[in-house]
Parts: structure tokens; C-alpha cells; sequence
């Protein structure tokens, strides 16, 4: 029993929001293993996984943004407009004004800014709510985008298209593989590795309690196991494709926001917002500050999956980024975010734009049609919240709950959070 | 307990996922270029991946290929796009179709200009290309194209429109309000082109006159070759320009539209004008024979689903698919080698004639 505990504690963390993650974690694997049967092998596939990275990869950078703005307690429904708007204005400026493709692309991420300046502006200082802000927005951005491209399709310049539908170059000698997808997966493992035990030595140095040797080392087989399975699937496709530049971006994106969401006062600044932004603002939180900061960052993220979405279309046309929004919020909730704000994390958004994506792409490759596709997408949405609320009214994974288990004669001088930061609390064991 | 077990299992499902996928090598993928002349297997995958199904000619497309490849003894796989995320879909779908090794991949396309990286990774994979209907623009990777002469559906429709006003009243000045397809379909263009020809020196002379001045195609384009987009601008026309004017004639580039053009008028209770249409769509053939809409195009979807797939079988075999017309279309990167049908105008005399051999419109013209 003591090591079931101890894995159960120590594999995938211990806290109750990491627990609903590993769920998620579980259904993405069992959905691969299911689609890899039904497909005959073709999921797993080289060619397939990059088609796959290729083709959510906006949607994913779209949905580390919503993540924030959805755990300050906003929602965010301009995304779709904003991004083509964006295309729309860097193909043009491309193709009429000859900007650089490098240009165009920080020209591309300024009109991001400055949108998310516009609308962070209303939702901060104003204090309109973020759903009519981004509701205006949306028409707002659409019909910007029909203005300026009369509903034109334009076309954008071979070297912009690196960043949707790129891949690494094949360089060095000839191993069979892709050596620079090599060469980042080894520096996976690594990090991997090295995270593991600079955890151990932290855990040491603070007195912790360490965790057992032989989780640690299980951790980093399954880890480093899935990275090298995964290296050599994308190393492996046809030559001149390797990892794509676009999910390379993606990985980058999550790394950085995660950390930046976990690590630093700045990002638990979002969650205290969401949590309670009364307390937070009370606890010296600049309130106006984050909600201005995430609204901004979400239209620069926006903009930049616009970016990558033209780049793989090869042009920007009139119908991109319709129903992207919707996309991202979902894979936000099915990863475990909470809809009334302050719980949530970028890995679970991940894990559960991933879940929607793989589902897509299987049952594409079975040959079921679209139509059949959205109601199931629909349908697992639905019961992907609908288990979790359940699973709160039964004490189970109980977000409620961990929030009163300080509370209890059981755990003594409960600790108040001082900063009121911290609403994703159950730092304290799980007790059975 | 239970969700221990669980945990313990997902851990076990990624260490066999990691161990037993490993060391595949790299040649996959590659061995299309070298054999491609020589066909392939008649039982290989054909995919055909078209539009939403906002018209139900895609619809009977699709069912038409499904039914054709199958006795034919391909395999076949027909997807629609979504009704709201089109291209996403539509490039997600022809992606799986070269991951699933399709032999021809069969393309019409939601927006002609935004599928050349998918083109271009199937090409490589080794499957040949056909834009149907549609034709794929700035790609060198498309093989053939098939499609009806667009250009002269469009002549056909402003000849109609011509004759069916003079039909109706002897002498002009003729008022008439022009619109065009989605301003994302480059058929779209062709078509308004083709009309233009017949009505511009018409226009020139004055017996015809576009009486809201709205003769641009950027004025006149509905996007998405939307009816509620049709309909809204037609609405405001009216209001606008035919307080007191009467309205003669309407150039529609296809049934859809042209329905939502009638329906409009009709809530404005105003007489019912020449419409022009294009299609055969029941509900337009219908109103054909009721003596509202005035005329349609009949571009047979089935003799078009037949020629592509003969096509298909010419590829199979090895040899080259008949072609007759391999200068005209240039899609920006090359000259598309094409296919192209003749179209037949339809009003309500020639009905019963043009529809004898379809099972589904010829009882409706009897």
C-alpha cells in the first residue's frame, strides 16, 4: 500500500489539480492506443504525428493564452477574428509594401499588441466585462479583415511559410534521422534528467521529506522513454521533414509561460485575480495590471497563431480563424481549467487540446465525416466537465474540498495563505 | 484503490507505446517518386475531400464518387469540410488521406489559394492531384483539372436573362441587379466575366440598365455564396433603388441565390423578375416549372463525378488521363492540363428535354 501512496503522491505530484491533469493524461493515452488499433498503426505514424503538431499547433499557442485569461476569470471570443486580421494585414504588407518576411512577422506581433492594448485597455481601466469587450472585438477584427482583403484570398512569400509549414534542415552526417530533431529531443532528456535532480536537491537542502529514490528514477525512465519514442518518431518521417518549426515555437511558448506561470510572482498574480480578485487587489495585487497584461498577451498570442496558420495555408483568406475561439476555451476546460477563474494550468490546456486533437485527426484518418466529428467533439466536452463536477460533489479530486482540508483538526494551525496567491492550494498531503 | 490501479496501467500503456515503436527507419514515404508512372493497384485508396455541404450538389458529389470509385474497385474516401472551419478541415482531411497513402486525391477546393501545402506534401507522397470544380491556384502540384466551361455558364446566364426580358416585355430599357459567387471561389469571377460579355454591350447601348449603379464584382460578390447573404442585399436594394422602379431582371450566379433573390422580392410584393440561375437544384427546378425562377444552368454532376473517375482509371492504368484543353488554365505556378464539359442552359421550355435522363429532377418537370 506505502508504494502505491508514494507513486500515487510522488509520479505525477500530488495535488489535486495534477491529479485531474494525470486524468486527462490517461484519457490522451488511451485515445492514442485506441485511434493506433482502429487505424491500423497510421497514428503513430512519423508522417502522421508531424501532420498532427502541424495542424494544432495554432490552436495549442491559441490556447496557452485563453488559459491565462480564463484563470483570471475572463473569456476571450476575438481570438479567431483578431488572428485573421492579422494574416490579412502581414500578407498584405508583405505582398504590397515588399516587407521582409521577418518584417512581417514583428509587424505581425505589434498589431497583436496593440489590439490586446485596445481591448485589455477597455477590460482593465473601463471595467467592461471581457465577454462584450472580445464580443465587439470579434466583429470588430472580422469586419476589419473583410475591409482590408475584400474577402480576397493573398497569398504570402515562401520564406514566411518556414514558420507554419517549416522544418528543421537536415544537416550533419547522414544517421537516418533527422539529426537536429535528434539533437532536441537529447536536450529533452537532458533537462528531463537534470530537472529531476536539481528537485531532489532542493528537497534535500529545504529538509523535505525526499522521495523515494525509485520513483525518482521511474519518473525519469517514463519521461525520458516517451521523449526518445517520440525523437525518433519525428526524426524518422520522410527526409526534409523533421520536428515542425511550428510545434518547435509551441514547445518554446509552453516552457516559457509555464514557468512563468508557476515560478513567478507574476503569474500567481493571475491566479489570485481569478481566485478572488477583492483579496488579491486587498493583498496588493495590481489588479488593473494583470487583467490588462493577460487581455494584451492573448491578442499577441492570437496574432501570432494567425501567423502560423497563414504561413501553412500558404495565404490568408477570408474564412481563417472562424471558430478558433471556441477551440481554445474548450481545450482550456477539457484540460482542467475552472470556469469561474483561478484553477488551471498550461500543461493541462496542452493535454486537453491535444485530447481534442487527436481525437480529430483519428477519427479523420477512420473516414468518419466531419459532421459525425463535431458531435463527438461536442460530446466529449461535455462529459470531460461533466466528470469532474461529478467528481467534486463526490469527494473525489475535490477541488472544494482540498480548499477546507486545511481546515481540518487533523492538520494543524491551518496555513492561511499570506499572499492570498494561492488558490490551487492541497500542498498538504492527500489524506486516502 | 481503483485509480491507483489506473495510474499504474497509463504508466505501463506509455513504456510499451516507448519500447515496442522504436527503431523504425526513415525511408518511408519516399518510395512514390521513383514509380509513378507506372499506375498503381486497382484497389488503392482514392480520396476525394470537398466542401461544406452548402449546396446539394456537393452532397450528391460526394455520394456519386463513393458510389463510382467503389464499383470501379477503389477504395474510396469521400469527406465534406465542416460548416464553419472549412479550410482547417479540409487541409486536416487531405493531410490523412496522403497518411493513409491515397493513390489520387480528388480536391474541391473551399478556398482555391490556401491548400498548396497540402498539395504539395500529397505530390510528394507520391499521389497525383485533380482539382474538381475548382481549380487550385498558386501550386505547381496540381496534375489535371476537371470542370464545366464556367466561362461560358456565364454567357449562357446573361443570354437568358436577355431573352427572358424580351420575352416578357417586348421593349427596354430593361432595369437589372447583378450578383456574383463567394469573392474566395475563383469560378466566381469567371462566371460574372462570362455574363458581362452578353450584358455589358447591352449595358453600353442603354436597353439594359443596372439601375443601383452597383456593377463592380466587389459590390456585387456574397460572400460564401451565402442564400441569408443574398437575400440581405437584395432587401436593401429594394428599399434603396425600387421604391418606384420596376425591376426587371436579376443576373444570379446559382440557384441558391437566385431563391433567396425571389423570396425577397416576394416579401417586398413585388412582381417576381427574370432570375437568372445556375445548378438545377430541385427546389429551383421546382420553381422553374411554377414559372418563377426563370432559368438554370444543368452542369450534370454525374457526367462530371464520370469523367473525373475516369480519370482515376486512366491514372491507374498507368496512362494519361484525356485532356482537352491544356493552355487556358493557369493557376499563378503552372498550366493546369484540363478536362472541360459543356454546360446547357435550362428554362422552364426545355425542361422535361434537358432533365429526361435524372432520376431525381425529371418527374418534377412533368
Amino acid at each position: 500500500m506505502s508504494r502505491v501512496k508514494d507513486l500515487q503522491k510522488n509520479l505525477f505530484g500530488g495535488t489535486t489539480s495534477n491529479a485531474r491533469q494525470f486524468g486527462m493524461i490517461f484519457t490522451l493515452v488511451a485515445i492514442v492506443v485506441l485511434f493506433q488499433i482502429l487505424t491500423d498503426g497510421l497514428t503513430l505514424r512519423s508522417d502522421n504525428l508531424i501532420a498532427l503538431f502541424q495542424q494544432n499547433s495554432y490552436i495549442l499557442i491559441l490556447a496557452i493564452g485563453m488559459l491565462m485569461v480564463i484563470v483570471a476569470g475572463h473569456i476571450d471570443l476575438s481570438v479567431g477574428s483578431i488572428a485573421a486580421f492579422t494574416g490579412i494585414l502581414v500578407a498584405k504588407a508583405m505582398a504590397e509594401w515588399n516587407l521582409p518576411w521577418p518584417v512581417g512577422i514583428l509587424f505581425g506581433l505589434a498589431i497583436g499588441a496593440v489590439i490586446g492594448a485596445w481591448q485589455g485597455f477597455w477590460v482593465a481601466y473601463i471595467g467592461v466585462p471581457a465577454f462584450i469587450v472580445t464580443l465587439a472585438g470579434m466583429l470588430l477584427f472580422r469586419g476589419g479583415n473583410q475591409f482590408i482583403g475584400n474577402a480576397n484570398t493573398i497569398p504570402v512569400p515562401e520564406g514566411f511559410r518556414v514558420i507554419g509549414s517549416g522544418f528543421l534542415p537536415e544537416t550533419g552526417p547522414n544517421t537516418g534521422y533527422n539529426n537536429l530533431t535528434l539533437l532536441l529531443g537529447l536536450a529533452g532528456c537532458i533537462a528531463v534528467v537534470w530537472r529531476e535532480l536539481q528537485a531532489r536537491r532542493t528537497r534535500k537542502e529545504m529538509n523535505a521529506e525526499p522521495i523515494p529514490m525509485w520513483i525518482s528514477i521511474l519518473r525519469m525512465a517514463v519521461m525520458v522513454g516517451v521523449l526518445i519514442f517520440v525523437t525518433l518518431r519525428f526524426a524518422s518521417g520522410r527526409v526534409g521533414t523533421s520536428f515542425p518549426v511550428s510545434g518547435i515555437i509551441l514547445v518554446a511558448l509552453v516552457l516559457v509561460y509555464s514557468f512563468y506561470t508557476r515560478n513567478t510572482a507574476g503569474g500567481r498574480h493571475i491566479y489570485a485575480v481569478g481566485g478572488n480578485s477583492r483579496a488579491a487587489e486587498l493583498s496588493g495585487v495590481k489588479l488593473k495590471r494583470v487583467n490588462f497584461f493577460v487581455m494584451m498577451n492573448m491578442s499577441v498570442l492570437a496574432a501570432l497563431a494567425g501567423m502560423i496558420f497563414v504561413a501553412r495555408s500558404a495565404a490568408s483568406g477570408p474564412q481563417d480563424g472562424n471558430g478558433w475561439e471556441l477551440d481554445a476555451i474548450a481545450a482550456v476546460f477539457i484540460g482542467g481549467a475552472a470556469v469561474a477563474g483561478g484553477i488551471g494550468t498550461i500543461s493541462g490546456s496542452i493535454v486537453g487540446g491535444l485530447v481534442m486533437a487527436v481525437l480529430n485527426n483519428g477519427l479523420q484518418l477512420m473516414g468518419v465525416g466531419t459532421d459525425r466529428v463535431q458531435i463527438i467533439k461536442g460530446l466529449v466536452l461535455l462529459l470531460a466537465v461533466a466528470i469532474d463536477v461529478y467528481n467534486k460533489s463526490q469527494g473525489r479530486f475535490s477541488i472544494i474540498g482540498s480548499l477546507t482540508r486545511p481546515f481540518r483538526r487533523d492538520t494543524p494551525a491551518a496555513p492561511t495563505p499570506s499572499s492570498g496567491a494561492e488558490r490551487e492550494p492541497a500542498k498538504t498531503t492527500v489524506a486516502g | 484503490m481503483r485509480k491507483f490501479i489506473g495510474k499504474t496501467v497509463a504508466v505501463g500503456a506509455i513504456a510499451m507505446l516507448a519500447l515496442t515503436a522504436c527503431g523504425s527507419g526513415r525511408d518511408e514515404g519516399t518510395s512514390g517518386s521513383g514509380s509513378e508512372a507506372k499506375g498503381f493497384p486497382a484497389s488503392s485508396l482514392i480520396g476525394v475531400a470537398l466542401p461544406a455541404k452548402t449546396s446539394e450538389n456537393w452532397v450528391l458529389a460526394g455520394d456519386l464518387f463513393t458510389n463510382g470509385l467503389k464499383e470501379a474497385g477503389f477504395q474510396a474516401d469521400v469527406q465534406y469540410a465542416g460548416a464553419s472551419t472549412t479550410v482547417a478541415d479540409q487541409q486536416a482531411q487531405i493531410t490523412a488521406m496522403v497518411t493513409k497513402g491515397a493513390k489520387v486525391i480528388v480536391i474541391g477546393a473551399t478556398d482555391a489559394a490556401q491548400l498548396s501545402t497540402q498539395v504539395a506534401a500529397a505530390h510528394q507522397a507520391g499521389a497525383k492531384v485533380i482539382a474538381y470544380d475548382r481549380l487550385i491556384v498558386n501550386s505547381p502540384d496540381v496534375d489535371y483539372y476537371v470542370a464545366f466551361d464556367n466561362f461560358k455558364v456565364g454567357q449562357l446566364q446573361g443570354q437568358a436573362l436577355l431573352d427572358g426580358m424580351k420575352a416578357k416585355k417586348p421593349n427596354g430599357p430593361y432595369n437589372i441587379e447583378l450578383f456574383s459567387g463567394s469573392p474566395d471561389d475563383n469560378n466566381s469571377k469567371v462566371f460574372f466575366d462570362g455574363a458581362m460579355s452578353v450584358l455589358q454591350p447591352e449595358i453600353d447601348k442603354g436597353t439594359v440598365v443596372v439601375a443601383s449603379g452597383q456593377k463592380d464584382i466587389k459590390q456585387t460578390a456574397i460572400q460564401g455564396w451565402k442564400a441569408e447573404g443574398a437575400q440581405a442585399r437584395m432587401d436593401q436594394l429594394l428599399t434603396s433603388t425600387y421604391g418606384s422602379k420596376e425591376l426587371d431582371g436579376v443576373l444570379s450566379p446559382n440557384d441558391t441565390l437566385a431563391r433567396a433573390i425571389i423570396t425577397s422580392v416576394k416579401g417586398a410584393g413585388k412582381p417576381v423578375p427574370v432570375v437568372s440561375g445556375q445548378d438545377s437544384e430541385v427546389e429551383s427546378v421546382k420553381s422553374i416549372v411554377a414559372g418563377e425562377q426563370y432559368m438554370t444552368i444543368n452542369k450534370d454532376t454525374r457526367t462530371l463525378v464520370k469523367q473525373t473517375i475516369e480519370m482515376v482509371k486512366a491514372l491507374q492504368a498507368g496512362n494519361t488521363p484525356q485532356v482537352n484543353d491544356t493552355k487556358t488554365y493557369n493557376n499563378g505556378s503552372k498550366v493546369v492540363d484540363t478536362f472541360l464539359l459543356p454546360p446547357v442552359a435550362v428554362t422552364k421550355a426545355n425542361a422535361a428535354e434537358a432533365y429526361a435522363n435524372d432520376p431525381k429532377l425529371a418527374p418534377l418537370t412533368k
